[in-house]
């Protein structure tokens, strides 16, 4: 087991954000994280990235306890994207990625030639190295998450885990994201853990769906099995009907109320 | 930014630092001729050792140290409008030196850049309280606290002047629109420290600072505590900030000015920016304190007021171009 969750808890100030969350992630699976808004799925996450501490129970990794890492050691192992992220000031692609090194390099050390090299490479397998000189801010939302995505790659991590990387992007860069996503679970046997709210792309892509509702997991299965018509009626309040295909068990919205000039 | 382009723009900095260095030792209300330095005790060269030479020096620190706490709170703060003179922490520093001159603590050697610093950070921890919400720090709310900062210490300091014995309206002026009137070796020697102290700092925490460009988020995912650094890069920025305003009172926009020119020349991160934001001040601030002097001699212009007219126009296009975003 790569990373063990017992038991955790975590509230933002009076808010119970997390009740006691129990699960494990092995290697070489694609989890995502799933549920309305407020569930607790980021909070989950960030506690997996070390963002923030449980309030109760622990969180091991190859056995032992977060606590027990060293800060930078762990973040070499385990890689992380927030929400949205970007940098302060303009920076150019290649540079963000670098960044993604420093886990990696002494308190008075520089990016060296090699970091360079791994730093392209990260680039190459995003399908961004075109990208490398062009300022972030000047690219597109799905462009921009692939330069993000390399970054996230750049330190070969063990873990990596993706806070919305689908947010607002557009179906073809999706699907490109998924798409990359999925080949380098397969490639590499890292664990990838994302959180999202495209049930539908989840479905055909993650091994594993986990549905969060009230700070407590409440569906642990394969996609197939968790994406159900009575699970989203109860656990998003979504009225909605589940078609099989052969890649994947779908999620469409029942339409009750008729367009004019339709004729079912 | 490789270490060798780094070594390139250092020694074009240097080069141009020594090129205005020795400009401003040049020029002044009295003409000092090359050979008078040497053979010692005219008038002529009491000027320039213990006046000239030793000003060009606190102009130089002052600049660097300015543009040093510009480019740490900007990193830090996320937010390219932060300044020492914009947030109030230069104003904090300049009420608490007015205060403390007024009450005839200068005379006791170094409480005056000690309570100065006391101000900077006092101001610091201010407005950075004021202007977090939900745990992040809203860019509007850091300006607009920065505004009733410095409102407040501007106060301050004409009230320090007012109850003082002297009750000298001019030395309001000097505390509030910043100059090198009254510049000796001790001080260059007290200032060439907290500078050194502060560069010195913020080399050691570079590495860690560069990644708060990413959020805190992001940093502490990547092994960094923000929180602990965010406190050493702010003490160091405000003990730079203090000391300097201890000896040349509140001198605005070098902290803007620098770090956003050298950034659009040279694109870097942290650990390239201090460096060469140092020497950019130091530049920057030897230049106006040098025409300063000289543009309507034989009297002088506050230093303050040049760089006000320099800095304004670049803070209104800087704000423009953020707000647009």
């Amino acid at each position: 087991m790569t990373i063990e969750v017992r038991a955790v808890g975590y509230r933002y100030r009076a808010r119970l954000a997390l009740g006691s969350v129990t699960t494990t992630f092995p290697d070489q699976q694609l989890v995502a994280l799933v549920g309305p808004n407020g569930s607790g799925k980021s909070t989950l996450l960030k506690l997996l990235a070390r963002v923030l501490r449980p309030v109760s129970g622990e969180v091991l990794f190859h056995g032992r306890n977060l606590e027990e890492w060293a800060p930078k050691e762990y973040a070499r192992s385990v890689s992380y994207l927030p929400q949205e992220p970007s940098p302060a000031f303009p920076m150019k692609a290649i540079d963000v990625v670098l960044s993604g090194r420093s886990p990696f390099l002494g308190r008075f050390q520089w990016e060296g030639a090699q970091d360079l090299g791994l730093a392209r490479d990260a680039l190459r397998k995003c399908d961004a190295l075109e990208f490398a000189d062009r300022y972030i801010d000047s690219l597109s939302g799905g462009e921009k998450q692939r330069v993000f995505l390399a970054r996230v790659f750049v330190a070969s991590p063990a873990v990596i885990l993706l806070d919305e990387p689908l947010t607002g992007l557009d179906v073809a860069h999706v699907q490109t994201f998924m798409e990359l996503l999925r080949s380098f679970v397969d490639s590499t046997g890292v664990t990838a853990i994302l959180v999202s709210h495209e049930l539908n792309w989840c479905s055909a892509y993650a091994d594993r769906m986990i549905v969060m509702r009230g700070g407590s997991i409440a569906l642990d299965g394969p996609p197939r099995e968790v994406m159900t018509e009575s699970a989203m009626r109860e656990l998003f309040g979504f009225d909605a009907k589940a078609l099989h295909s052969e890649e994947a068990t779908w999620i469409v919205p029942r339409v009750s109320a008729r367009k004019p000039g339709s004729n079912r | 930014m490789a270490a060798r382009q780094l070594l390139i723009a250092v020694l074009v900095l240097v080069a141009l630092l020594v090129a205005v260095f020795l400009f401003a030792l040049a020029v002044g209300a009295v003409r000092v001729p090359i050979g008078s330095l040497v053979s010692g005790d005219s008038v002529a060269s009491r000027i320039f050792w213990e006046l000239r030479f030793p000003r060009v020096c606190l102009a130089g620190l002052v600049g660097a140290t300015l543009a040093l706490s510009g480019v740490t709170f900007q990193t830090m703060l996320r937010n390219p409008l932060a300044d020492p003179f914009v947030l109030g922490i230069s104003g904090g520093a300049g009420a608490a030196a007015a205060t403390a001159t007024s009450l005839g603590w200068a005379q006791i050697p170094g409480l005056l850049p000690l309570t100065s610093f006391a101000g900077a950070l006092a101001a610091t921890i201010f407005v950075i309280l004021v202007s977090r919400r939900a745990g992040r720090l809203d860019s509007s709310r850091l300006i607009l606290s920065g505004l009733v900062m410095n409102a407040f210490c501007s106060a301050i300091i004409l009230l320090a002047v007012s109850l003082s014995k002297a009750s000298d309206m001019a030395l309001a002026v000097r505390w509030m629109m910043g100059g090198f009137f009254t510049g000796s070796w001790r001080d260059v020697a007290i200032l060439g420290a907290s500078t050194a102290t502060a560069w010195l700092t913020m080399v050691v925490i570079a590495g860690d600072v560069r990644m708060l460009e990413f959020g805190a988020d992001d940093a502490r995912a990547r092994g960094v505590d923000p929180d602990r650094v965010s406190t050493i890069a702010v003490v160091a920025a405000a003990l730079a900030t203090g000391v300097a305003v201890s000896v040349s009172g509140i001198i605005g926009f070098i902290g803007l000015l620098v770090p956003h020119a050298i950034r659009s020349i040279w694109r870097s991160d942290y650990r390239s920016l201090i460096h060469l934001c140092a020497l950019g001040g130091a530049i920057l601030l030897i230049a106006a304190d040098a025409v300063s002097r000289v543009v309507i001699a034989p009297s002088e212009l506050p230093v303050g007021v040049l760089t006000a007219f320099l800095g304004v126009p670049f803070f209104v296009t800087l704000l423009r171009r953020s707000s647009n975003e």
